[in-house]
């Protein structure tokens, strides 16, 4: 036959897909990057939904955490005895990157299961679910931002230069969320179990990291504790929070820049497995 | 062969748009079960995949030229929706290829991909991004399917404030708006009330018209000799036999009867079995 044929020709979709990780990464990042209004649409949808039923609304992001703050503040500061400067700042700056990680994961970890109606029925890149639900997670998290700034009012001696290395923190927490994010929205495809097993071992996660007390004090009594802790990605981020709002000093740059490093592998791991994956979605949900 | 040119939406006589060659379709039941993390790591110790795989479909051999509108029929799971969604694109074969020529579409359920927190309005955006539509001819697709859709002034309210009614037709009005190339069909869509429902079907048919080629999958036979100038009966995930329309349902229907002998004779002879042992039951 000769006959012309259509410019609209799909490759052949053919049995066993022979992919290589290259071209599957390469595939994922450049679906992320193309389909972003889909990802626009689904942050927005997501913000919508999340508060819908309350009055407050969005503004929750702002009062969450500073009920946390107080709680904290009470139990240690209060209960323990554990005095310690500008606790409320101290704590703060731990608290909110918190509840953004966890929000990021949660989400980022329903948002396959919850579109098993979608992915039965049409072909469209599923690596823009846990993608859009961390990114409206960020867009939350921003929004919190607030809270911080109301905090720093009593702590307006506090605010040094360092302020500027924020993002560049946040930057870092986010693709190492985003990593995450992408391997349990996958993950729970297959085991719906994750989803009880998840809260759990974020909240150990927490107490692991220091959030409510500083690297530097457990390091007195055990040396040895404080430096395995010290491979924690939180207790990295953490530290430089705390270091650039708190402690008014530079952040740990090494740490930043191997944890950043290590992340973008963990991205690059995540993005493939979930590409490998990808086609029995329709088949298993 | 010279191909004449291609004038608007005229579909190019004899052209190929969908060619099937060998086409399997596995499911792994070991996966497919809601499995709980016990299930699935007991289940990956059995090497043996015979008892834990499905071939919902297998060695299918098909193509459909341009022009021409193909039925698929027969019982259920004969692994008809699963070879529209194959050629869909949404399952990826196990086995074998398919090719197709031009932009491929299946009509969504009505409704799927909703938000019920957004407006109408941004439902519109969102089910057209999740389709792969731009967002220029979004932009002019949407004063269309807003009044095909008769909803007025509530596209500009949340979705979740919509009668059932209302959402199957904004959900219509969407998964309509766009002409594929190919277009596959799993029965005939039947919304809303009686004036929506005849709107609705005139529209499906103008749809049809337009296509390139269509693949409809369905129960109700009236439209297979109505829609389709071929015909496919499946069974078991194979063809059984391929042909003109009438045919085609004529050898189902035939088909049907049997199993309904075979089925009636083996319930006879399985209502037997217990007859022998009534005595013994009733003695006591």
């Amino acid at each position: 036959m000769t006959g012309q044929t259509s410019d609209a020709i799909t490759p052949p979709r053919r049995g066993a897909t022979g992919r290589g990780p290259v071209s599957l990464v390469r595939s994922g990042v450049t679906e992320i990057f193309e389909r972003r209004r889909l990802t626009r649409y689904l942050v927005g949808a997501e913000l919508k939904q999340t508060h819908a039923d309350t009055v407050f609304g969005q503004l929750w992001w702002i009062f969450d955490p500073l009920l946390q703050m107080a709680v904290y503040f009470v139990l240690v500061v209060i209960i323990f005895n554990r005095p310690t400067p500008a606790y409320p700042l101290f704590i703060f700056v731990a608290i909110l990157p918190w509840k953004w990680f966890t929000a990021s994961i949660n989400e980022a970890m329903l948002s396959v299961t919850g579109r098993q109606n979608l992915i039965r029925q049409i072909q469209f890149p599923k690596l823009i679910l846990p993608t859009a639900a961390v990114t409206a997670a960020t867009m939350s998290f921003l929004f919190g931002l607030i809270a911080l700034a109301i905090v720093y009012l009593f702590y307006l001696d506090r605010v040094s230069i360092w302020l500027i290395c924020l993002p560049v923190i946040a930057g870092v927490q986010f693709v190492f969320t985003l990593a995450l994010g992408i391997l349990f929205s996958a993950l729970n495809a297959f085991f719906r179990d994750i989803q009880n097993v998840l809260g759990h071992v974020l909240r150990l996660l927490f107490y692991l990291s220091p959030a409510l007390y500083s690297l530097s004090t457990i390091e007195k009594d055990h040396p040895t504790a404080a430096a395995i802790l010290a491979f924690n990605p939180f207790a990295v981020l953490f530290e430089s929070y705390r270091a650039v709002t708190w402690g008014t000093s530079p952040p740990n740059t090494i740490g930043l820049a191997l944890l950043l490093g290590f992340s973008l592998v963990l991205l690059t791991v995540a993005i493939y497995l979930f590409k490998r994956v990808e086609p029995t979605f329709a088949r298993i949900l | 062969m010279t191909a004449p040119t291609m004038t608007g939406i005229a579909a190019i006589k004899g052209q190929p748009a969908v060619e099937v060659h060998d086409l399997g379709i596995r499911y792994d039941l070991r996966l497919t079960r809601r499995t709980t993390l016990k299930g699935s790591l007991a289940g990956m110790f059995r090497r043996d995949s015979s008892d834990t795989d499905f071939w919902a479909i297998r060695h299918l051999t098909f193509s459909l030229a341009q022009g021409e509108s193909l039925a698929v029929i027969g019982p259920n799971g004969a692994g008809k929706s699963t070879l529209l969604l194959a050629l869909a694109g949404v399952l990826q074969p196990s086995e074998g290829d398919i090719v197709t020529h031009g932009r491929v579409s299946t009509l969504l359920t009505l409704g799927a991909g909703f938000e019920m927190e957004l407006t109408g309005r941004d439902n519109i955006d969102l089910v057209g991004a999740f389709l792969g539509i731009d967002a220029r001819q979004m932009a002019e697709l949407t004063p269309t399917i807003i009044e095909f859709a008769e909803i007025g002034p509530f596209i500009d309210a949340p979705v979740k404030t919509y009668s059932s009614g209302m959402r199957a037709r904004l959900g219509f009005s969407i998964a309509t708006a766009t002409t594929p190339d190919i277009l596959l069909l799993d029965e005939v869509l039947g919304t809303g009330d009686q004036t929506f429902r005849a709107r609705s079907q005139a529209r499906v048919r103008e749809l049809v018209d337009r296509a390139k080629a269509i693949v409809l999958v369905t129960h109700d036979l009236t439209f297979v000799g109505e829609f389709c100038n071929r015909a496919i009966l499946l069974e078991k995930g194979q063809i059984i036999r391929e042909g003109p329309p009438g045919e085609i349902v004529d050898l189902y229907r035939q088909r049907v009867i049997q199993h309904k002998l075979l089925a009636e004779e083996g319930a006879k002879r399985f209502a037997s079995v217990p007859k022998a042992d009534q005595p013994l039951v009733n003695s006591r």
